[in-house]
């Protein structure tokens, strides 16, 4: 029976938990409107009077008038705001179609080293980032370049302008190829468990409807392990939207995310909190919008979806 | 309508081998079952046939043509599975036109053609319900229903009934009979229950060991089984067994075992046995009657350990001596359990195995 009269503590553990949750959330928008001088002073709490500056601040580049308070745009919250959209999409979208394909053939397929591969794709993913960030960087701006000389890379200078050889250390492409690697493990592993629940009479079926093998993965399995896509992306956007160490490293000055732009408004003279909560809060928006969206996928996919009946 | 042809088929998991080259045709427009308790390689022999298992040796010849090397979508064929793999995600109309979608036929075809098909298996309200809002036997339909509408010319079907409660298995089963005359088509169909295979099968093929034991009509098999194996598998309740010997008294043969002495009838065949061997007698249930005058030499003493009723007819299961016999009677034959009762046979319906090679002799 359900006991209708729970424990008297279950309230305040309750209003704890929310407080913990939500409270760093609401400081933050708190924060976010008022002048460094009011934050700082801590005296306020929550009696202020509200201004929208930070944000004006934080989105000086896109903004179609100019705020009086500003005498220069130093802060390009636009441009790394398409930097890290861009970057995040494309590394999640890349990782589930690769990661979805490499499952796949990982729990179906029988090939040499296939046990191998498995238990590999999960040790990768306990080496730090931290650790991978110097190597890589390396990498990005020696080995992984085209000479200026070359044809292809001559090309490439006219287009875009720049002396040296092309690497890919400060392009999108740098950033969005650690990030693939970084998450596909997890996502291979988080899928292959989806995967293994498809019953396999269902792609026999498939087959003998004359199905190849990659209109059976499409067409059958991929709907089937939904679910399974949507959680996996919700990890890896967050983890490709909130990096910073990597990003710091390999992004130039036109290829920086969000995070990074965040924290350069540490300086050492000057610690610009109310834009730092600003730019937090707008930072916070994608990430939610794309949570609520493929939380949605994974509930309909649940109770569409129902393998076994 | 093409014929199927298996030659020499074998399969082999590593080093263990589960068919032993099964050599089989399957004539057009034919309804074929494969029979055999689990494990006796009858659900692996279609898996080959469908596409689904490699072949390790052998050959299957579609109309001539050899198939062991192509994808099952190369082999023109349609398939009901046991757990009906339908496709969850799918309403009942995608699922069943799933593999004209997949052949891109038009659009107005696959409608006719869904239409057409959901009308044959009764599913027409149904069909933008999924999977998981249908009744185990309405799956069933579906599963059907994809399978005809695919147009193949082999049906394919593995325990199809298995996952359906008695009284829509029968019921199923009787729809899939009358289907099966409907549409003509080669049809190769997998069970364990050897009460479907004799009444669905135009040709019955018993399996056992990964080997095929006899092949024949419902009929052929009931009354002439090749091996003690197809005996006691066809029938139900399944054959008594009483091991025995073969004696020649006066020029009369006699089968001897523990408490019965039984005269084989003038037979030519009979007479040509040789004697003196040891012997499996093999009696139906239904060919021993209730009979206290019965001659001693065409009857056994048998005592009565149990009667299960089941309607018009009751099984009683006997002692005779140290084995066990089961015998069908009309359930109005008063019988008293506990007691020793005369049970007269028909000696014309006697079927003889050999103890060591359970061949029938």
């Amino acid at each position: 029976m359900l006991d209708k009269h729970p424990n008297p503590a279950f309230y305040p553990l309750l209003a704890a938990l929310i407080f913990m949750a939500v409270g760093p959330i609401v400081l933050m928008l708190a924060n976010s409107f008022k002048l460094d001088v009011d934050i700082i002073s801590g005296t306020s709490g929550l009696i202020f009077l509200p201004t929208i500056q930070n944000y004006e601040t934080a989105l000086c580049d896109i903004l179609w008038y100019k705020p009086d308070h500003l005498d220069f745009c130093q802060l390009k919250f636009g441009g790394s705001f398409i930097n890290s959209i861009i970057i995040a999409l494309i590394s999640t979208v890349l990782t589930l179609v690769l990661g979805a394909m490499a499952a796949y053939a990982l729990v179906r397929f029988r090939f040499l080293g296939r046990d191998t591969a498995s238990l590999t794709t999960l040790l990768v993913r306990m080496v730090p980032p931290a650790v991978l960030l110097v190597p890589v960087f390396g990498l990005w701006n020696n080995d992984f370049c085209i000479g200026k000389n070359t044809s292809f890379g001559e090309f490439l200078r006219n287009i875009f302008g720049g002396r040296g050889d092309v690497c890919l250390e400060g392009t999108h492409s740098g950033i969005i190829l650690i990030y693939v690697a970084m998450n596909l493990p997890f996502v291979i592993w988080i899928l292959q468990s989806f995967i293994l629940q498809v019953p396999r009479s269902l792609e026999e079926a498939a087959k003998v409807d004359g199905a190849g093998t990659f209109q059976v993965f499409f067409k059958i399995v991929l709907p089937l392990i939904q679910p399974g896509i949507a959680a996996a992306a919700i990890f890896t956007f967050r983890i490709a939207w909130n990096e910073y160490l990597l990003a710091s490293a390999l992004a130039d000055r036109d290829t920086k995310t969000v995070p990074i732009l965040l924290v350069n408004n540490v300086s050492e003279f000057n610690i610009e909190w109310g834009v730092i909560m600003a730019t937090g809060m707008l930072l916070a928006i994608p990430p939610i919008i794309f949570t609520l969206f493929a939380s949605r996928q994974i509930i309909t996919g649940m109770t569409a979806g129902a393998v076994k009946g | 309508m093409p014929e199927i042809r298996l030659v020499n088929l074998t399969k082999r998991y590593g080093a263990i081998e589960v068919l032993h080259g099964i050599n089989l045709e399957i004539k057009p427009e034919e309804f074929t079952v494969l029979v055999g308790p689990s494990g006796c390689g009858k659900s692996t022999t279609l898996r080959m046939i469908a596409g689904l298992e490699s072949v390790s040796g052998g050959e299957i010849f579609i109309d001539g043509r050899p198939v062991s090397r192509l994808e099952p979508k190369g082999r023109d064929l349609a398939m009901v599975f046991q757990d009906y793999a339908l496709y969850p995600h799918m309403d009942v109309a995608r699922n069943i036109s799933f593999a004209l979608r997949l052949q891109k036929r038009p659009k107005d075809e696959i409608a006719r053609k869904v239409r057409e098909v959901a009308d044959l298996v009764g599913l027409t309200d149904y069909l933008s319900r999924k999977p998981g809002e249908l009744s185990g036997g309405q799956r069933q339909r579906v599963a059907m229903a994809r399978a005809l509408a695919k147009d193949s010319s082999i049906f394919l079907f593995d325990e199809p009934l298995s996952n359906l409660d008695a009284k829509l298995r029968g019921q199923m089963r009787a729809e899939l009979a009358l289907m099966s005359q409907r549409v003509r088509k080669n049809m190769i169909y997998v069970t364990h229950d050897q009460i479907e295979a004799m009444t669905l099968a135009d040709q019955i093929v018993v399996m056992h060991n990964g080997h095929i034991q006899q092949q024949g009509t419902p009929e052929e098999l009931f009354k002439k089984p090749a091996t003690k194996f197809v005996a006691g598998f066809i029938g139900s309740p399944p054959m008594n067994f009483l091991n025995g010997e073969l004696v020649d008294e006066n020029g009369e043969k006699f089968i001897v075992g523990e408490g019965f002495k039984i005269l084989l009838p003038d037979d030519q065949t009979k007479n040509q046995l040789p004697t003196n061997r040891r012997v499996i007698l093999g009696i139906r249930p239904s060919d021993l009657h209730f009979d206290p005058h019965a001659p001693e030499n065409a009857s056994l003493n048998l005592k009565v350990r149990v009667s299960e009723y089941i309607g018009a007819q009751s099984v009683l299961l006997c002692d005779c001596m140290s084995s066990s016999v089961t015998v069908e009677l009309k359930s109005e034959t008063p019988v008293a359990l506990g007691g020793t009762l005369r049970f007269g046979l028909r000696t014309e319906a006697l079927h003889l195995f050999d103890q060591v090679t359970e061949q029938t002799i």
